[in-house]
C-alpha cells in the first residue's frame, strides 16, 4: 500500500481540521454544535456501513442491530457493574463483532435482496428481545444514562464540545480503517468479491473470510458509534435504537446519497442530510407529525432516481472508484 | 390443540392472500417490494372509509380496496419502480424502502395516528362445531381469502392478461417478441400484487384495528410467508401462509405472546440460510 496524497485527500484533511476548530467559534453548549456532532456521528455510522455495503456490496438493512448492541452493552455494564463506558465501548465492539460473525454463518451465501431481508430480520429479533426480556434490557421503557457532570473517565462531560471532539476522533478512526481496507490487499479482495464472486473464488480469494472480516469490522465500529450515541443522548429505548427507518436505513441512505463505496461519500451525505433533517424537523414537525419523515423518504427516492451513485459523482476530480455494477436480477434462488 | 390448528388455518389463509402479491411482484418484476405491507394498510383505510361513509361491510369494501389500491400500484410501478428494474439491487431495495417511509408518513398526516376499527354485527359471534369454536369474522375473512385465491388462480391460468404476466415472468424478451406490452404487464402485475394485499387488509378489518403503522406488524410476517413458499411462487405463498398461521397459533400455546414474532424471525432466518429457494417447490 503506497500512500499518495491526492486532491481529494487534501480536501478531507482540511475538512477534519476545520471540523476540529468549529467548537472554538460557536457556542460550546449550543444547539448548532449538537447538530454538527450528530452529523459527524451519522457520518461515522454510514462509513462503518460503507465497509460492508460499499466495498463488499452486501446491502445490510440491519446495522441497527450492532448499533443497539454497542449502546446496550456499554450502558448495561455501567449501570449494573459500574464499568466505565470507555471499556464498555470496547466490550460492545466485541459483542457486535461476535454477533456479526455468527450472523455471517447463515447469511454469507445470500446476496442482494436476500441478504437485506436476513439482516433486517436480525435487527428485528434483537428489538423484540430487548422489548420482552426486561430483566436484562430494561424492557420497552429504555435505559437512561445517569448525568454525572464532567467525569472524563466515565465518559461524561458537561460541554457538548467534548462529545463533539470524541465523535470527530471516532469519525477519523472509521475513515482511516475504511481507507486502509479499501486500498490494502483486503480492498482488492473485497472489490473482487463485489464484481464477481465466483471469479474471485476461482482466483484464490477466500470469499467467506473476506466478507466475514469486513462485516466484523463494520459491526464493531458501528457498535462503538452506538456507545457514543448512548453517552451523548443519555437515553435510548429498543424501538428507537433498533429502528429500521431511524438507524438501519438512515446509515445506508447517507452512504448512498453521498456516494456508495467512496471515502468521502458518507461524510458528504451526513453533512447534507442530517442538517436538512434538522431544519425539516424544526419547520415541519409543528405543522403535521410525520411530515419531516415524509420529506426524508422523498429525498431517498429522488436520490436513487436522479443519481444512484450519489453526490460524489458530481465531483469530476474525486474519481468515484468503480461504481457498483448492475447485477443480473436473477441472482440467488428464484422460485 | 385442534382448536389452535383451526385458528391457525383461518389466520393462515388470510396470510397467504396478503403475501401472495409480494411473491407475484418478485416473480414477475424481480423486485422485492419492502413497501408491500404499506399497501395492506392503504387497503384497510379504504375499507374503513367505505364502512364509515357508505356503510359497506369490510367484506364488500374489500372489492373497493382492491380496485383503488390496484390503481395506485399501477401508477407507482409505471412512475417509480419501472425506472429501477435494471438497476442494481441496492437501488431497488432503497427505492421501495423510501416508498415505505413515504406511504406510512403520508397516511400519518392524512389520517392521524388514531387506531380505527369497524363494528359489524357478526364481530363477536361464532359457530360451535364438535367442541371447536370458530369465530365468525375469522371464518368470513378466510372464506373471502379462499375465494380470491381461486379467482387469482383462474385469472393467471385462463385469462390472456394472466398468461401475459406469466410469460413476462419467464422471459420478458420473448414476450415482447410475441406482442406482449411488457411495461404495461409489469404495471398490471404490480397493481395486482398490491391490490391482493389491500383486499386481504380489508377482510381482516373486523378483527384488526388500522393505524398508519399497522404495516410494520405484517412486514416480517409477509416475508416469512413468501420465503417459506419460495420467493416468486404464488401457490408457495398460499401454502406458506397456512404454515405460518398454524405455527403462530400453535406457538401461542407454549410461548408468551411477545415471543410469537421472535419465533417467526428465527424460522425466517433459518429458511433463508438453509433453503432460500423455499420449502415448497411450486409454480
Amino acid at each position: 500500500m503506497r500512500f499518495a496524497l491526492k486532491p481529494g485527500h487534501v480536501v478531507l484533511l482540511l475538512f477534519f481540521i476545520a471540523a476540529a476548530l468549529l467548537p472554538l467559534f460557536v457556542d460550546p453548549r449550543g444547539h448548532l454544535l449538537r447538530v454538527a456532532a450528530m452529523a459527524l456521528l451519522f457520518a461515522a455510522m454510514a462509513q462503518s456501513w460503507n465497509i460492508v455495503g460499499g466495498l463488499a456490496n452486501q446491502i445490510s438493512l440491519g446495522h441497527a442491530a450492532f448499533f443497539g448492541l454497542g449502546a446496550y452493552t456499554s450502558t448495561l455494564l455501567f449501570l449494573r457493574l459500574g464499568i466505565s463506558p470507555w471499556i464498555g465501548m470496547l466490550a460492545g465492539a466485541m459483542v457486535a463483532g461476535i454477533a456479526a460473525a455468527l450472523l455471517s454463518v447463515p447469511t454469507f451465501r445470500l446476496k442482494g435482496h436476500y441478504f437485506a431481508l436476513a439482516t433486517l430480520a436480525f435487527a428485528e429479533v434483537l428489538r423484540v428481545i430487548a422489548n420482552s426480556w426486561a430483566d436484562l434490557s430494561g424492557g420497552p421503557v429504555g435505559l437512561t444514562v445517569p448525568f454525572l457532570g464532567t467525569q472524563p473517565l466515565s465518559f461524561a462531560f458537561r460541554a457538548v464540545s467534548s462529545y463533539y471532539w470524541i465523535i470527530l476522533a471516532l469519525l477519523v478512526i472509521v475513515c482511516v480503517v475504511f481507507y486502509v481496507l479499501a486500498h490494502g490487499a483486503m480492498g482488492y479482495r473485497l472489490r473482487a468479491v463485489r464484481e464477481n464472486e465466483a471469479a474471485a473464488e476461482v482466483a484464490g480469494v477466500n470469499t467467506f473470510r473476506v466478507k466475514l472480516v469486513a462485516s466484523v469490522i463494520s459491526a464493531a465500529l458501528t457498535a462503538m458509534c452506538g456507545t457514543v450515541f448512548a453517552q451523548f443522548t443519555f437515553f435510548f429505548d429498543p424501538d428507537s435504537i433498533f429502528s429500521l427507518s431511524g438507524i438501519s436505513v438512515r446509515m445506508a441512505m447517507i452512504a448512498i446519497v453521498g456516494g456508495l463505496g467512496t471515502l468521502g461519500g458518507p461524510i458528504i451525505g451526513a453533512l447534507f442530510l442530517i442538517p436538512l433533517e434538522e431544519v425539516a424537523n424544526a419547520y415541519l414537525s409543528s405543522r403535521a407529525a410525520g411530515l419531516s419523515q415524509l420529506v426524508f423518504g422523498l429525498i431517498l427516492i429522488a436520490a436513487i432516481l436522479i443519481q444512484p451513485r450519489g453526490i460524489m459523482a458530481f465531483f469530476p476530480k474525486s474519481r468515484v472508484k468503480t461504481p457498483p455494477k448492475a447485477q443480473p436480477a436473477t441472482e440467488g434462488a428464484r422460485g | 390443540m385442534i382448536q389452535a390448528l383451526v385458528d391457525g388455518i383461518l389466520l393462515g389463509g388470510v396470510y397467504g392472500v396478503i403475501s401472495t402479491g409480494l411473491s407475484l411482484v418478485f416473480g414477475v418484476l424481480g423486485v422485492v417490494n419492502f413497501a408491500h405491507a404499506e399497501f395492506l394498510m392503504l387497503g384497510m383505510y379504504v375499507a374503513w372509509f367505505a364502512w364509515r361513509m357508505l356503510g359497506l361491510d369490510p367484506l364488500l369494501g374489500s372489492v373497493l380496496s382492491f380496485i383503488i389500491v390496484f390503481a395506485v400500484g399501477y401508477g407507482v410501478q409505471r412512475l417509480l419502480i419501472q425506472r429501477v428494474l435494471k438497476a442494481p439491487p441496492a437501488a431497488q431495495v432503497f427505492l421501495t424502502v423510501g416508498l415505505m417511509i413515504v406511504i406510512e408518513n403520508a397516511a400519518l398526516i392524512a389520517f392521524g395516528s388514531d387506531f380505527r376499527s369497524v363494528s359489524v354485527p357478526y364481530q363477536v359471534e361464532g359457530y360451535r362445531l364438535a367442541g371447536i369454536f370458530i369465530s365468525a369474522p375469522y371464518l368470513y375473512a378466510f372464506i373471502a381469502a379462499v375465494v380470491l385465491s381461486l379467482a387469482l388462480w383462474l385469472f393467471l391460468e385462463r385469462s390472456w392478461s394472466g398468461r401475459a404476466i406469466r410469460a413476462v415472468a419467464q422471459d420478458p424478451m420473448a414476450s415482447t417478441l410475441v406482442g406482449v406490452d411488457t411495461k404495461r404487464t409489469y404495471g398490471f402485475a404490480f397493481g395486482l400484487g398490491v391490490g391482493l394485499t389491500a383486499f386481504g387488509g380489508a377482510v381482516i378489518l373486523p378483527y384488526i384495528t388500522v393505524s398508519p403503522t399497522v404495516g410494520g406488524q405484517f412486514v416480517v410476517l409477509m416475508f416469512t410467508v413468501v420465503v417459506l413458499g419460495g420467493l416468486g411462487s404464488v401457490t408457495g405463498a398460499l401454502v406458506g401462509g397456512l404454515v405460518v398461521g398454524i405455527v403462530q397459533s400453535m406457538s401461542a400455546l407454549f410461548f408468551p405472546i411477545q415471543l410469537q414474532n421472535l419465533f417467526l424471525f428465527v424460522i425466517f432466518i433459518a429458511v433463508l440460510a438453509l433453503r432460500p429457494q423455499g420449502l415448497i417447490k411450486g409454480a
